[in-house]
């Protein structure tokens, strides 16, 4: 059981990062965005390949599994130039849609739908962790969690983040106080990529195996919820909604019900779930927190001083 | 807000204590846990529907003749929604927290290289009744599987249509997923060996019920016979639609066709197709006595992959039963090492799907029957074997 | 004669094949532009709609079917099945929208969208469990051998979708812009408040857009029925790709999807053909394609670009 728990505790980092990395864009820049799944398959698979085909190890192939998602985030991030909401929530579906195709039919490189298995663990103080090792699974993981979370924090409570929120309040607005919206919004969009290819590339070497049919659409919308459910523009609700939606998934097997009833009313609660939160806190279980920026800014003078 | 955590961890905190018990000693009045791994919702959820009968059938069948040494299987059934992602979740479930002595799965070859070394660390004996990869064996000790594959059943083909049946011309059509690709490749492979000419592949995606552009595009290029290694459902829209669009050639299939569901899907188009599956023993009782017990049980017919899945448990109950001795207190103890080579002798074993035996990796020795469909029945041709390079028949 | 790598006898039997898909996603793509028209919201649960009508004409239609009745009864009763599943779409579009939506009105745009999605889980696996995960053959009501046109085939089921889509598109279109409830949606979906004080009633307004364009669902499901089989994720991806549609001719707009519908028909059969790559690639020429489309005209093809003014 206990193995069982630190496994869901390992989805839960993962999917934290890209979460916390989507909720830069949707929650604090105001950009709908429905491809993140997209950029966690181009980190696993670049991940994967890297580590199989060109015998890689585990951390650079992750940094460039970051980047490679990134160049795809500044891609994706033009049509953001014009398009808006709904308009742009499509060219992003459309994009995951595309990532997912790509994989299945490029089978010289990817192994199309057969997925590319083998992957070795990370090698850390000279052990190579296999997906057993849960514990110290856990502790890289979370690590990545935290300095994510730290890293987001720093961006919005400087400069950056103030545009990104005015931007997301009002994007004319924003322009004319001569904030350069273009710059911003493909940086958001860069940013987030990078974090969903991390822990795209986690998700690879943690699993040991990866399979194109995984990055659907289905988990683009489960990323997105997780952003919601906690509160968008606010890290830590994020990853409570991350925590909430993981456990709601496996919340049978956590209980030890999932033989007892048809596989069918795991997903039918999970649907309900989704629908009472929703209805009965439409705004995240959290919210947003409103940044006092009277104290932050005291804060920096502070730090400053000395 | 605070409630609602403290709930939530309360619960997992229960949940880790609740399970302090000895692993491989089954105190009396508890049960010999066995797992079914496989997709039970989503697109491909009907193939584990199908499978998880029967080895609720074997389950059953077991407890009714006394189980061992009195104890009662019991069936946990997970679902991996045919997804690695959710596969690793539901092995460790039953690796860590059911503490399962074998388990029937992974359905697709994806899933099941995935989970394979976490079962094979945990010492459980794993029965793949569907995942047809070649790379599957090789996995570990505790990795099995009860179908064959891939690489066998298209080698066979290959060589079938290009030497016995003279086809000099052929077009594939293949879904992208596991089962159908690997199917192609191999069987695309070994037919261009044989001296065979492919004039056309074409590929859809899963979930996919309209075929007619790829259907027009292989009418254009006129091929002798149209290869479909999928599923039944995208067989029977296949089928329709290349009548539809006046395609007329021979039309032959894998083991996914060999599902009864495709004379509902299908009717007359099923005629005369002509697909390769496992060969049967001549008049197999057991499979006709399971077939009758499974569409009274379930009211529908079991396919291929399902016979599979039923002997795949029959198989691994039979060794914890034989392997297994009662101790001190009246517990029962199993013994994984034990479970594992006795499943490994399995030789010649009278299976709803043929006779079983394994190879030194535990993949199937198997003869491959040439079956066709005819008024609504399927009905067995011819049977081979493979002798290194040839092709033997046996009569 | 060779137009881009097609041989001419095979032309005309993509267009036929490409039109009838896009006849499909053209209907299922009416629902989600009118309740977006009105909301602005994505009814993500639209696919399962269409899902659950169509098993309600489905069984139906299955229990009474009866072969040697003879061809009247046969159709008879399949025009029945239509609307009951026309019927059932439209009870349970509006009593989900009453349910999960309504209480969403004022909350933050993503909140409707994510009850959505949670409704379409619900939905799926209901019917899962209770029709089981089998395809279900739905037995077309006529003799559907196909017929030849010019060396290309066409099956009289194809000929049904694209009249029926027609004659659907066109009364929906006379309803909306001629009918008064028309010009009261049209007023509704302008402007809410303003609506409601010329004496609309908003919310009747709202659960007839959402009956209507559940009634459409079911009908395409039935015609993707016939063609497609019945199973309970029949809906997903079509609905996916119609609302993809619904985006590019232009949300909120009834002309924009049906013309989005009929494109992205045309371009998941041609756009693999011309370029004579693998159909598995289909989705990506016909994303590539859309995306291409939203950069040139960012508000779908059928709308206005309204510049943003302070």
């Amino acid at each position: 059981m206990l193995n069982f728990v630190l496994l869901i505790f390992i989805y839960i980092g993962i999917y934290a990062i890209a979460s916390l990395g989507l909720n830069l864009i949707v929650g604090y820049t105001g950009l709908l965005s429905l491809c993140q799944a997209g950029f966690l398959a181009i980190g696993a698979y670049t991940t994967a390949v890297l580590m199989t085909a060109c015998h890689m190890g585990f951390w650079e192939s992750m940094i460039i599994s970051g980047f490679l998602a990134s160049l795809f985030g500044i891609l994706i991030g033009i049509p953001t130039l014009r398009l808006k909401g709904d308009y742009l929530a499509i060219a992003t579906l459309g994009f995951g849609e595309i990532v997912k195709n790509v994989i299945l039919n490029w089978d010289s490189v990817t192994k199309g739908p057969m997925g590319i298995n083998g992957i070795p663990g990370p090698s850390i103080f000279g052990t190579t962790l296999s997906s057993m090792d849960k514990p110290e699974w856990i502790v890289i993981i979370w690590v990545g969690v935290v300095v994510t979370y730290y890293f987001i924090r720093r961006i919005v409570r400087s400069r950056i983040g103030r545009a990104l929120e005015a931007i997301r309040e009002d994007e004319i607005a924003a322009s004319s106080m001569g904030i350069n919206t273009a710059k911003y919004k493909i940086g958001a969009f860069t940013t987030g990529a990078f974090l969903a290819g991390i822990a795209g590339s986690f998700f690879a070497a943690f699993n040991q195996s990866v399979a194109p049919l995984t990055f659907d659409f289905m988990m683009s919308i489960m990323i997105l919820c997780m952003a919601v459910l906690g509160g968008l523009g606010n890290s830590f609700a994020t990853i409570i909604g991350t925590i909430i939606i993981v456990l709601a998934s496996e919340l049978p097997r956590l209980l030890g019900i999932s033989h007892i009833i048809p596989p069918q009313l795991n997903q039918i609660l999970f649907g309900f779930i989704l629908v009472l939160i929703m209805i009965y806190r439409p705004q995240g279980i959290i919210g947003r927190i409103k940044l006092n920026y009277a104290k932050i800014v005291k804060e920096e003078i502070f730090d400053l001083e000395k | 807000m605070k409630k609602l955590l403290a709930v939530l961890f309360s619960l997992m905190l229960l949940s880790l204590f609740a399970c302090g018990k000895e692993s491989d000693v089954i105190k009396s009045g508890e049960t010999i846990k066995i797992g079914f791994l496989g997709p039970m919702t989503g697109d491909a959820g009907n193939y584990g529907k199908l499978m998880s009968q029967s080895v609720k059938i074997a389950v059953e069948e077991f407890n009714a003749a006394g189980g061992a040494e009195g104890f009662n299987a019991e069936l946990i059934v997970e679902d991996t929604e045919g997804k690695v992602e959710k596969g690793n979740p539901a092995i460790e479930k039953l690796a860590g927290v059911d503490k399962v002595f074998g388990i029937v799965g992974a359905v697709f070859s994806s899933v099941s290289l995935a989970v394979a070394p976490k079962a094979e660390a945990a010492k459980i004996v794993m029965i793949s009744p569907s995942s047809t990869h070649k790379d599957l064996p090789d996995k570990g000790k505790f990795i099995f599987r009860d179908v064959m594959s891939d690489a066998l059943q298209a080698i066979v083909f290959g060589k079938y249509l290009a030497k016995i049946d003279n086809v000099k011309t052929v077009a594939i059509l293949y879904v992208k997923n596991d089962y159908s690709q690997g199917l192609a490749m191999d069987f695309k492979a070994q037919y261009e060996k044989e001296g065979g000419k492919v004039v056309a592949v074409e590929t859809a995606l899963q979930g996919d019920k309209d075929f007619k552009t790829q259907l027009t595009k292989i009418k254009g290029t006129n091929p002798e016979a149209l290869y479909i290694p999928n599923y039944v459902a995208e067989i029977a829209q296949i089928l329709e639609q290349a009548k539809q669009l006046g395609l007329k050639t021979k039309i032959y299939s894998a083991d996914g066709f060999s599902n009864p569901q495709i004379f509902e899907l299908a009717g007359d188009l099923s005629n005369g197709v002509i697909y390769t599956q496992a060969a049967e023993q001549p008049a197999s009782q057991i499979k006709k006595d399971f077939e009758a017990k499974y569409q009274a049980k379930w009211g529908e017919k079991p396919d291929a992959f399902s016979l599979n899945a039923y002997d795949g448990a029959k198989i691994i109950l039979n060794a914890i039963k034989t392997t297994s001795s009662k101790g001190m207190s009246g517990v029962l103890k199993v013994d994984r090492d034990k479970v594992r080579d006795f499943v490994a002798k399995t030789k010649d074993y009278d299976g709803a799907s043929g006779k079983i035996t394994f190879t030194e990796n535990g993949d199937l020795v198997v003869n491959i029957g040439i079956y066709t469909a005819e008024n609504k029945k399927f009905k067995q041709l011819k049977m081979f074997k493979l002798d290194g390079e040839k092709l033997v028949e046996i009569k | 004669m060779n137009l881009f790598n097609i041989p001419s006898n095979e032309l005309l039997q993509h267009l036929i094949n490409g039109l009838t898909l896009g006849a499909i996603y053209s209907l299922i793509a009416l629902g989600y532009t009118m309740v977006y028209g009105i909301l602005k919201f994505i009814n993500f649960a639209h696919g399962e709609i269409l899902m659950a009508g169509t098993y309600a004409g489905y069984y139906f239609y299955f229990f009474l079917y009866d072969p040697s009745k003879g061809a009247t009864y046969t159709i008879g009763i399949f025009i029945a099945a239509l609307l009951i599943a026309m019927t059932a779409s439209a009870l349970l579009g509006v009593i989900i929208e009453k349910f999960a939506y309504k209480p969403l009105r004022k909350a933050p745009r993503l909140a409707p969208l994510l009850s959505a999605i949670g409704v379409s889980i619900i939905l799926a696996n209901l019917a899962a469990l209770f029709f089981g995960t089998k395809s279900k053959k739905f037995e077309y009501p006529f003799d559907n051998s196909s017929m030849q046109i010019g060396g290309s085939s066409i099956t009289p089921n194809q000929l049904m979708i694209l009249a029926v889509g027609l004659i659907m598109m066109a009364g929906l279109k006379l309803f909306v812009d001629r009918s008064r409830l028309g010009k009261a949606m049209r007023a509704t979906s302008q402007n809410q408040p303003v609506a409601a004080l010329m004496g609309i009633n908003v919310n009747l307004i709202i659960s007839l857009t959402f009956a209507i364009g559940s009634a459409l669902a079911a009908v395409a499901g039935v015609l993707m029925a016939l063609e497609y089989k019945v199973y309970p994720t029949m809906g997903t991806m079509a609905g996916l790709k119609a609302f993809i549609a619904a985006v590019v001719g232009g949300i909120g707009n009834v002309n924009g999807a049906m013309l989005g519908g009929i494109i992205l028909g045309l371009l998941e059969t041609f756009g693999v053909v011309i370029l004579g790559i693998p159909q598995g690639l289909k989705d990506t020429i016909a994303f590539t394609v859309l995306i291409l489309i939203l950069l040139l005209r960012p508000s779908g093809i059928l709308m206005k670009n309204i510049r943003e003014k302070v």
